[in-house]
């Protein structure tokens, strides 16, 4: 083969797009989004499951649904019809894809975050995300043997047109249900963590709200009081948080959020700057060992650059492995967990964020991934296997080979199947 | 003239099937696919490769045909 150029004029579109990204994402910390979590597709995706079945699956701190998901959803779809891009598609092996999202989401909810916030949490200066970052480097090499060997799903067909509408008419559903929670109309069902509602870490914990920065309205358990002493004390008496328990609660992370217009403004202009770079989270690491094209790093390494320059402007950044906001640091759990989040992305062809993307231009087999990955979140929390800022879920680890176990099944199914 | 069919397949395989029809070379190359992502990713492969890259949009297909 003739010499080719290894980066091209698209890895400046690339590098802008992920700048942009990043920059956002750490704005929107600013606006109230909880620490490294301007965007977080694992963790949104999480938080709207929360909403809807969080009574049932023990995720009253992380209930809520993320306008940005809506946004991304809305301005890529928008994006994809201008251009002539949006096609109903579908038809390769969706179960299998629903099972990657699922094992997808896993692994990102055992490292805290997912192959976009684990890039966006070292642009808050948090060094805990490197051992995720390894992770994702891990993955990209084990998925990458798969792929030389011919792992393939096979190819997606044009399907019926409704079936390329499911994850924008999901949008449309989302906006509504946000829309009228926020104006104070909760459906009954619905589970939406308090907006700046803190936790103490009792179990279970007291929920209470601060005025001026001293507690103020308890919301959990009902009927609790504060005490004069500071303490939360039940209706009979009892103490169920103490007054130091109380001082060291800490906030929500469904709590935490930016104002309905401005997430969704921003996850509109993320949507479309997206869906027109066709930025991938773990595409670049992929694209350049694999076929040695570099363009699509530059989008990584743009996040990067803007998470980190925005951090430091708005006095966010904080360099260290310790006080991480919703990280932990345990080294091992949060690179094998990783590794496995990206082994499943890498054979779904594509990042989670790049799923949600597709999704909204009328790929079918992506919104199976994202079902998968709602329905991983809520199993997680279910099933107490997602990990806290303490560290890893005490099933965590079996957790995590059973995936490994099922993610190879499925790269040996693939890869046998075109052989 | 080389011609491949990608259509339906998920990245990266569209880049991995051109990277592998330049092997030999080839002064023309047609290709086909229905994303525009793989349309994207493989018009920009082709241009770095030093082809001369035209696109043609009919339905729900993008021929794309590369030549140097």
């Amino acid at each position: 083969m003739a010499k080719r150029r290894v980066i091209g004029p698209t890895a400046w579109v690339l590098g802008g797009a992920g700048l942009f990204i990043g920059a956002v994402a750490a704005w929107l910390v600013s606006q109230g989004n909880p620490g490294n979590m301007g965007l977080c597709i694992a963790c949104f995706l999480r938080d709207i499951t929360g909403f809807f079945v969080g009574g049932v699956t023990n995720q009253g701190a992380v209930a809520y649904i993320r306008p940005e998901i809506i946004g991304i959803i809305l301005g890529a779809m928008g994006a994809a019809l201008l251009t002539r891009e949006f096609r109903p598609r579908g038809g390769s092996q969706p179960l299998v894809r629903f099972v990657l999202g699922f094992i997808f989401m896993a692994g990102a909810l055992i490292f805290l975050g997912c192959t976009v916030r684990a890039w966006l949490r070292l642009g808050g200066g948090d060094l805990t995300a490197l051992w995720g970052v390894l992770g994702i480097v891990a993955g990209v090499l084990v998925g990458i043997v798969f792929l030389k060997k011919g792992f393939n799903l096979g190819r997606a067909k044009a399907v019926a047109k409704p079936l390329g509408w499911i994850l924008p008419t999901f949008a449309v559903v989302l906006l509504v249900l946000v829309v009228v929670s926020t104006l104070g109309a909760t459906p009954e069902f619905a589970t939406q963590t308090k907006a700046g509602a803190f936790a103490t870490g009792d179990k279970p914990p007291a929920v209470f709200l601060k005025h001026d920065g001293e507690p103020d309205q308890v919301l959990k358990p009902e009927g609790a009081t504060l005490a004069e002493d500071g303490s939360i004390v039940a209706e009979d008496g009892t103490v169920v948080a103490s007054a130091e328990s109380v001082a060291k609660a800490a906030p929500q992370p469904g709590g935490k959020r930016a104002l309905l217009w401005v997430s969704l403004a921003a996850g509109l202009a993320i949507g479309v700057v997206a869906q027109r770079s066709r930025f991938c989270s773990i595409g670049g690491i992929r694209d350049a060992i694999l076929v040695r094209r570099y363009d699509l790093l530059f989008g990584v390494v743009g996040l990067l650059i803007g998470s980190t320059v925005v951090n430091l402007l708005f006095g966010q950044y904080n360099l260290g492995f310790t006080n991480q906001p919703i990280a932990h640091n345990d080294a091992l759990g949060s690179f094998a967990a990783m590794t496995i989040a990206t082994f499943a992305a890498m054979m779904l062809g594509g990042c989670p964020f790049r799923q949600v993307i597709m999704g909204a231009e009328g790929d079918a087999d992506s919104t199976t991934a994202v079902a998968g990955m709602l329905v991983g979140a809520g199993f997680m929390h279910w099933a107490s296997l997602a990990s806290s800022g303490k560290g890893l879920a005490p099933n965590a680890w079996p957790a995590m080979a059973v995936m490994a176990v099922v993610l190879v099944a499925i790269a040996l199914y693939g890869s046998r199947k075109s052989a | 003239m080389k011609e491949l069919d990608v259509r339906g397949l998920s990245c990266p395989m569209p880049l991995m099937h051109t990277k592998k029809a330049l092997e030999d070379d080839p002064a023309e190359i047609m290709v086909h696919a229905d994303s525009g992502t793989a349309k994207a990713n493989v018009v920009a492969f082709l241009q770095d490769a030093g082809y001369m890259v035209t696109v043609d949009e009919s339905g729900e297909e993008y021929t794309i045909k590369g030549s140097r």
